[in-house]
Order: C-alpha cells, then sequence, then structure tokens
C-alpha cells in the first residue's frame, strides 16, 4: 500500500520524536552500536509514518492521530516499594495468587525482589531483563529482536523498537516443559503521567512448552501510555500458551502488539483479556512458517464509560497444513466501542489451510457501537476458510426464560452476559486461569456467582 | 470430477478465442474532440439542448472533478488512465430518433441480432405470450430507439432517455437527477455528472404496478470511448417495476473506460427491482485489453415501507469496481443484494454492497457467491451499518467463495458497524473448494460423483440466479457462454 506523504505533524507526532532525542543517550544499550543502530533507524520509520489515523485502512476505526494529543515522558524507575497487597489490588486475589513464574516489572524496571528468577533458571528458562540485555546483547537476541515477525509499517512497533526500556528476554530450552505458568507482571507507577515502552521477547526452543501471562495492572498512575510488543518464536513443536490481562488505570493509552512466528507442529494459543484502558488497542500478527502448525487466538473484551477497545489480528498461512481458531466476544456497555479487525491471508501454494474466524458483540447500551471487519485473502484453492460476525443485544426471549423461573432481571442479565464471554474463556488451558477470569468478568458485572 | 472440469472448460470459455461479441459495428459517429475540458462538457450540453441550470450542474461537477484524485483503496491494478486521451461524446449519426424499428440503420439491427436481441420478435411475441419486454436500447451514447411507449404511457409510466426527459418531463429530472448520487459523490460519478451521455429515465406514478419489465441493452461500440451512462427510476408511493439491464461489448485493444451512475428512489410502499447481467469484454489472454467497468450504483429507499432490490450477474470486464448499494432512510424498508461475481483469465473484480441502515426496523439482505479461476482475482468488499436511530435494523450477510485453480484469489472484505444496540447483524462468509464431507454425503445416498458435484455447485449459485427475472434468465444463458446451472446439469 502506498502511504500518504506526511504532509505536516500534529503536536503529539513532533512530541514522539523529541522524546527520543532527549531520552537516546540515557536510553539501555545506548553504548552499543547494534542497539543504537536499530533505535535511529526505527525513529526514522516512524517520522516518515507519523502517527496512524483513520485514512490509513488498518487504523480505520481507531485514529490515534486524532486521539493522543501529547507524549508523555519516558516511565522511570524510583524503586517503588511494593508489596504483595498492591498486587493484589491491582489484580484480584485470583491472579496474584496464581501459582507461577513471577516476574514483576514496576515501572518498567524488572525487580528481582519480587520474582523468582532462580525457579525459572531452574526449570531450564533463561530470563534476563531487557534493559540488561540490550547493553551486552546475546546471539540469541540479536537473532530474533525485531526479527521474529518483522513488520515494517507499523508506526506504534517503530516507536516502540526506539524507545524500548522495560521487557524481558526469555528463552524456554529445548525440550524444556514449564510446570508453571510464567506469570509476567506489569506495573505502572504512581505520580505524573509517564508512558513506558516495554519490550519482551520470547524464544521457544524445539519441544519446549510453556505458558505465558502478561498482567497489566495499576498503582494508581494517572494518564499512563503504554506501548508492549511481544515478539514469540515457536520453533518446531514447541507449544506455547500466551495469556494477557489487562487491567490497565481507566485512563490509559494501551498499546500492544504481539509478533508471533510458527515453526512446523507449532502450537501457539492466544487469550486476551481486556477490561481497562480508555483506549486500548491488540494487534496480533502470526505466521505459519512450518506445515501441521496450529494457532488458536481468541478473547474477552468488556468495555463501558468512554471506552474504545480494538482487537487487531492478522494471521498469514505461507505454508500448507495450518489451522487458525479466532473467537472474539465483546460486551460493551454505556458509549464503549469495540472493534474487530481480523484478517487471514492465505499465501498461493498454502493447500489444506483450515481457518475460521467469529467475532460476537453484545450491545448492552443505545450509545455502544461495535465495528467489525473480518478479512479473508486467499490465494490457494484447496482450503476452508470461513468467517462469521454478529452483533446484537441481549436474547428478550432467554431473559423471559430465567425471569419466569423467578431470577431477578438484573441477575438474569448477568448470568446471560457471563454465559456469553464463558464460552470464549473454554479455550484457557489452565483451570485456574479460567476460573480467575470468570471471576474477573463477574467482577465487572458487579455480580457474585459463588 | 469431470463436472467440475466441465466447469472449469465452461469459465475458460468466456476467454478471448470464444468471446461471442467481439466485432465491431461501423456506423459513422458524431464525436467530440478527443480530451475533457470545459468546452467539451459545454459542447455535451449543447449537442443535446440542454437547459441552463443541467450545464451549469455538469460544470460545477467538473470543477469539482480537477480536485480530486482517483480512489485507489479497491483491490484492483491496471495503468493509469489518460483522461485526456479518451473521446467524451460519440452519437449514431441518425440522431432525430426513427418512428419505428423499420427506420432504424439496419447495420445497427444486425448488430443487435448478432447480441441476440429480437427486437422485432419481441414486438410480435409480445402480444401472443405475454411476456412483454420493452427495450430501451443504447447504442454508444444516445438512445436510438424505445419501443412499446405506448403501452407504457397508458399506464402512465414514463420511460425514456435521460436526455428526452430533461426536454419532456424537466421537474421530475431537476427533482431527483443527483439526489441519490451526488455530483460530489466519487471520482468516477463526478466525472460522469460532467460528461453524462444519456441512458434511461423510469418513472413509475404513485399506485402504478409496471405492467412489463423494462429493459436496456448497453453496448460500447466507439473506438475509445468511454461510456457515461447515467440511470435515474423513480418509483411513486406504492408503485412497482423491474428493470433489467445487460451488456456486452465488442473486442478492442484499448482499455475502454465506463463508468455509469444508476439512481434510484423508492417512495413510501414502492419497490424497485434491478438486475444486471453484465458480459463486457475481459480482455485477452494476456490480460491485454477489456473494459474498465467503475460504476456507481445506488438506490435510496426513500419513503417508509419501500424496498430495493439489486441482483447482478457479473462475468465480463477486465476489472469491475461495482458497489450497488441501498440507503435505508424509510422506516421498515428493505434492501436486498444479490450477486454472482465469476472472474476468469486476468480478470480482476472488486465488488459488493453497502447498506446503511437509517430508519427503524429496517432490513437487508446480501447473498454473495464468487467464483474466481485463472488468473483472476475476486473480492467482496461489503459495508452494512447501523446509524445511531435505525433501532431493530436487521442485516443477514453470506458470502462463499469458490476457487477453481491455484493461481487465482478469494477475498472477503466485510465492514460491519453497528451504532445501535437493537441492531441485529449476523454475517458469515466461507471460502473453499467442493467440500469432501458434501461430495461423500451425496455419494453415500447413491448418486454419481458427477451429479453430486452437480447437485453441489448447482446449490453454490442457487440462491441468487432464483432472483433474476425469467426473462432474464433465458437472456444470461444467452449472453453468458456459460450458465452456472447448465454447466453441470
Amino acid at each position: 500500500m502506498d502511504l500518504p506523504v506526511q504532509q505536516f505533524r500534529t503536536k503529539a507526532e513532533q512530541d514522539f520524536l523529541d522524546l527520543f532525542t532527549s531520552a537516546e543517550k540515557a536510553l539501555p544499550g545506548a553504548r552499543n552500536e547494534w542497539v543504537s543502530g536499530r533505535r535511529r533507524k526505527a525513529i526514522e520509520a516512524y517520522g516518515h509514518l507519523g502517527l496512524p489515523h483513520r485514512r490509513i485502512e488498518a487504523w480505520k476505526y481507531t485514529d490515534l492521530r486524532a486521539r493522543v494529543s501529547e507524549a508523555h515522558p519516558l516511565l522511570l524507575a524510583t524503586g517503588l516499594a511494593v508489596a504483595a497487597a498492591d498486587i493484589e489490588q491491582a489484580f484480584g486475589a485470583k491472579i496474584a495468587g496464581l501459582p507461577a513464574y513471577r516476574l514483576v516489572m514496576v515501572e518498567g524496571e524488572l525487580r528481582a525482589d519480587l520474582s523468582d528468577l532462580a525457579g525459572l533458571k531452574a526449570s531450564g528458562v533463561e530470563a534476563i531483563s531487557l534493559a540488561q540485555a540490550l547493553e551486552k546483547p546475546p546471539a540469541w537476541l540479536k537473532a530474533s529482536l525485531g526479527a521474529i515477525n518483522p513488520r515494517a509499517d507499523d508506526p506504534v512497533l517503530a516507536l516502540n523498537t526506539a524507545l524500548m526500556t522495560g521487557g524481558i528476554a526469555l528463552r524456554v530450552g529445548k525440550d524444556v516443559t514449564l510446570d508453571k505458568p510464567l506469570h509476567l507482571i506489569q506495573l505502572d507507577g504512581k505520580g505524573d503521567p509517564a508512558s513506558a515502552y516495554i519490550r519482551n521477547v520470547v524464544v521457544a526452543e524445539p519441544g519446549s512448552a510453556a505458558t505465558l501471562l502478561e498482567s497489566f495492572g495499576s498503582l494508581g498512575m494517572k494518564g499512563l501510555q503504554r506501548n508492549a510488543v511481544t515478539e514469540v518464536l515457536v520453533a518446531d513443536k514447541a507449544a506455547i500458551d500466551h495469556i494477557k490481562l489487562q487491567l490497565e488505570v481507566e485512563d490509559a493509552l494501551h498499546l500492544t502488539t504481539w509478533l508471533i512466528k510458527l515453526g512446523a507442529d507449532a502450537r501457539y494459543n492466544a487469550f486476551v483479556v481486556s477490561l481497562g484502558a480508555l483506549l486500548a488497542r491488540n494487534q496480533i500478527y502470526a505466521q505459519f512458517t512450518g506445515e501441521h502448525a496450529a494457532a488458536n487466538i481468541s478473547g474477552v473484551t468488556m468495555q463501558r464509560g468512554r471506552q474504545h477497545c480494538d482487537t487487531t489480528i492478522l494471521v498469514e498461512h505461507l505454508v500448507p497444513h495450518c489451522n487458525t481458531r479466532e473467537l472474539l466476544k465483546v460486551v460493551l456497555d454505556d458509549e464503549a466501542r469495540g472493534i474487530f479487525q481480523g484478517k487471514i491471508v492465505v499465501a498461493p501454494g498454502a493447500q489444506k489451510t483450515d481457518s475460521k474466524q467469529m467475532a460476537n458483540a453484545l450491545l448492552l447500551s443505545e450509545g455502544a457501537e461495535f465495528d467489525s471487519k473480518p478479512e479473508l485473502e486467499i490465494f490457494a484453492d484447496d482450503v476452508v476458510c470461513g468467517h462469521g460476525s454478529t452483533s446484537g443485544q441481549i436474547d428478550e426471549d432467554l431473559l423471559f426464560y430465567l425471569e419466569a423461573r423467578g431470577i431477578p432481571e438484573e441477575e438474569a442479565r448477568a448470568l446471560l452476559i457471563q454465559a456469553f464471554v464463558g464460552e470464549a474463556f473454554e479455550s484457557v488451558g489452565n483451570e485456574a486461569l479460567r476460573d480467575a477470569f470468570a471471576a474477573a468478568s463477574a467482577e465487572w458485572l458487579g455480580v457474585d456467582f459463588d | 470430477m469431470p463436472a467440475v472440469q466441465e466447469t472449469v472448460a465452461r469459465v475458460r470459455e468466456i476467454d478471448v478465442d470464444k468471446y461471442k461479441y467481439g466485432f465491431f459495428t461501423d456506423i459513422e459517429s458524431v464525436k467530440a474532440p478527443k480530451g475533457l475540458s470545459e468546452d467539451i462538457v459545454r459542447f455535451i450540453s449543447e449537442k443535446k439542448g440542454e437547459p441552463e441550470w443541467l450545464l451549469e450542474w455538469r460544470l460545477e461537477a467538473y470543477r469539482r472533478w480537477l480536485t480530486m484524485n482517483e480512489p485507489a483503496w479497491a483491490n484492483v491494478k491496471y495503468p493509469k488512465i489518460d483522461f485526456q486521451d479518451l473521446y467524451y461524446y460519440s452519437a449514431p449519426k441518425s440522431t432525430e430518433g426513427p418512428k419505428s424499428l423499420e427506420e432504424v440503420d439496419p447495420e445497427l439491427l444486425e448488430t443487435y441480432a448478432k447480441l441476440g436481441i429480437p427486437l422485432k420478435e419481441q414486438a410480435v411475441l409480445a402480444g401472443v405470450q405475454g411476456a412483454r419486454v420493452a427495450v430501451d436500447a443504447v447504442f454508444d451514447s444516445v438512445s436510438v430507439v424505445t419501443t412499446f411507449k405506448e403501452e407504457l404511457a397508458k399506464a402512465g409510466v414514463i420511460f425514456s432517455s435521460v436526455s428526452e426527459a430533461v426536454k419532456t418531463h424537466p421537474e421530475l429530472v431537476r427533482k431527483y437527477l443527483g439526489s441519490v448520487v451526488p455530483i460530489t459523490d466519487n471520482y468516477y460519478a463526478t466525472l460522469n455528472s460532467a460528461v453524462f451521455s444519456d441512458g434511461s429515465f423510469v418513472y413509475v406514478p404513485p399506485g402504478v404496478r409496471c405492467p412489463m419489465e423494462l429493459s436496456t441493452y448497453f453496448r460500447i461500440n466507439e473506438k475509445q470511448t468511454g461510456q457515461f451512462e447515467r440511470t435515474l427510476i423513480i418509483a411513486d408511493k406504492g408503485s412497482y417495476v423491474s428493470y433489467l439491464e445487460g451488456c456486452t461489448a465488442p473486442m478492442r485493444d484499448e482499455n475502454q473506460l465506463h463508468a455509469a451512475v444508476v439512481e434510484l428512489v423508492a417512495l413510501d410502499d414502492a419497490e424497485i427491482k434491478y438486475s444486471t447481467v453484465q458480459n463486457w469484454y475481459p480482455g485477452d489472454k494476456a490480460g491485454k485489453g477489456g473494459v474498465y467497468n467503475f460504476v456507481t450504483k445506488r438506490g435510496d429507499c426513500r419513503g417508509a415501507h419501500s424496498k430495493i432490490s439489486w441482483t447482478q450477474v457479473e462475468t465480463g470486464s477486465a476489472i469491475t469496481w461495482k458497489y450497488p448499494s441501498c440507503i435505508l432512510r424509510g422506516d421498515g424498508s428493505r434492501g436486498e443484494f444479490y450477486s454472482i461475481a465469476i472472474s476468469n483469465g486476468h480478470q480482476q473484480i472488486d465488488s459488493g454492497t453497502k447498506m446503511i441502515h437509517l430508519g427503524r426496523d429496517t432490513s437487508s439482505r446480501i447473498i454473495s457467491k464468487g467464483i474466481a479461476a485463472g488468473h483472476s482475482n475476486n473480492t467482496y468488499r461489503g459495508l452494512v451499518s447501523a446509524h445511531r436511530k435505525a433501532t431493530n435494523a436487521r442485516n443477514y450477510t453470506n458470502c462463499d467463495s469458490l476457487l477453481i485453480g491455484d493461481k487465482c484469489g478469494a477475498h472477503t472484505v466485510p465492514y460491519i458497524e453497528a451504532k445501535n444496540a437493537s441492531a441485529t447483524f449476523e454475517h458469515e462468509a466461507t471460502t473453499s473448494k467442493i467440500s469432501e464431507d458434501q461430495l461423500f454425503y451425496c455419494l453415500s445416498r447413491g448418486l454419481s460423483a458427477e451429479e453430486a458435484v452437480a447437485l453441489i455447485v448447482n446449490g453454490f449459485v442457487r440462491d441468487v440466479l432464483q432472483h433474476l427475472p425469467m426473462e432474464f434468465m433465458a437472456e444470461t444463458q444467452k449472453l453468458i457462454s456459460i450458465s452456472l446451472e447448465g454447466s453441470v446439469g
């Protein structure tokens, strides 16, 4: 696609460039030629692209240029004291108490005092904080950072590469099966509005298996701008469950991009739960490069007030015999806006592709809006591809049925909504997580089913 | 699977070797000089003896067009069009208009005969069989002959060329022209507004059910002539009209541009059914030549409980860029879109519809069947939207694609925008070749492989074929050298 030439820069667009100029010298890896070269190239690319706006097809429904008025200064680590109670406060007891290898990042800084680095190492997982890794990147990181599923035309990704400070570099060793989920907790800080650029790189070596949970929560900062990127290489025969729980503070800007590459016989299950933030966009780019691999990308979005949540998924089938399943459940109340853009590309020769895409939206209020664009782009004939998209309100017949059995209306509604999103939770393999998510959606609904 | 192969073979027949309508009729034309300028717009307007307001309207469109850019979002590729290298006006020399068929240039009649349009025969047969089809035949740009006028006039239906309607019913034309597709609408529609040559005008008075199917045959004939048809159909309160449009074009080396505009207006309780069979020259084996079909078609369900239904069979043209749409403004109005799009060779189709729900209790239905073969690309692009006040809007969309061969592409790009909680939208799309499961199911019930495939492919397009008027079904089979129903039977 020919991108229009940038005619002028908005204040925010210039802000981001200035942010880079002022911070460049102090960014992690500033003295490393390989790292600083990448950063400069990325900011240059951003400079050409500018912030995405509605005339850019992929951003038709999420106009960042119009919505972002300024760039906040980078979030700096202040060694904030964080107790277990703070984590429970941010995510609820079930998530905070989840048996897992924990990696906690506060203000973009990996906190050894709150993390279980030793346990991870004993299990065969190499984990280094990105800031540390960028000072002297190991060979495996150099081969993966920005190279797993590169996207040249994404300005949000370019900004992340230019400004990445926090995050984690992970390597799950060959044939290692992690016994507990790896829980990556991202907390903001306290105080003035700031921005956090998180970059995670995950390399799952052949035959390995792990569950990676990324949780985003708040310690009470106002106006956080988060730009988080996770790159995941799922090598041959590896299996990764990649789960995200987004409970950012309600005035936050939350942009995440997942860049995934699957090898032969690989399994990748993504699940995204979006409850927080004022303006959120989840971008997932997945690419099949080896045969007989499968991906399941699902999620639940529940929004109210003036929240805006965009889920954009691009899956590219470059080789034959791969499967994709997508299921997104969206619940919108008040004047919230939900967006689903899903595109499945089947390249020439990628025969026997089997892909299904489904987005269901439930609109609870007159002012809510759901926009859906499920796309198929197919260049091979022996394929089975389908997509569906529905939007509507709660079925009055079902409601009547429940009410006729003595269930009060409010509770009946909540039950129906819980059942609606519950269908998607089914695809989460980890039972404790499934329960935790059901509890989170019940809390959103303001009911207690227990 | 012999039946599949047969389908493949039939689809190939659309190719240049078999292009049945690749002939050229040598009739003298009155041409405007090449290129486009204010003078050309004035020339066209003057040639047609138009009133001052229409000239101003054209000029406004032309000035607007100069400020616009060609749209680049469609999934089609073609060399840049030099708009100064086209003729914008060409009319057969006998512009006076013959009183009867006998006065028509015999060569013209011969052309129609080759096309298989039995104009004379129809006139005779009409009384016998009762299947009456009025034909406002468009040869290049000027309506040459109009039949059945009297009978239509008896019912009060006005069916004439737009340029004639400008003279006889200026108040109607002025009121409705550009009211559905404004001159600022899009690049090609604006160009059309500036230089439109002619087209059909239909007005059905309140409560009248048009006594016959109305039909226009378009035919691009003159070398390097962009054809800019303008069709305007108004169904007044409680009326009904069915309109058929079918097209063939002769073989050409130069790419030909066709930028038509069709406007439909349905007032309270009125219904318009608009059917199209399009079989213009698709280009040769290497993808050279062929018609560029950049058409803007839009219906406005302006009145309560009105209904507009589009049915299209798209088999021709090198590039098709066409989105027959419905604006569901009236409460309880309904829009329908049924489409079969077949692409082969190097054809590119980017087509679909827009259903814009504005009124309460509006409903729409979209059934699209795309079949891609050869090196072609077949894209369905559609929009379904419900605005804030469109309470209880309903839509059902189904778009299926069938791929024949591994060099072609089938794409689906739907936009679904629900701004009202009570709107119920359902969308589903599939892309596949013939399902092994379905085949197995049929075989296990005792059908032969051939019968089974016939059954399945038949089922694939039947939803749409059923919506074509009977008269057109026959015409479809004649105009297109492939009948999807027959190809596997």
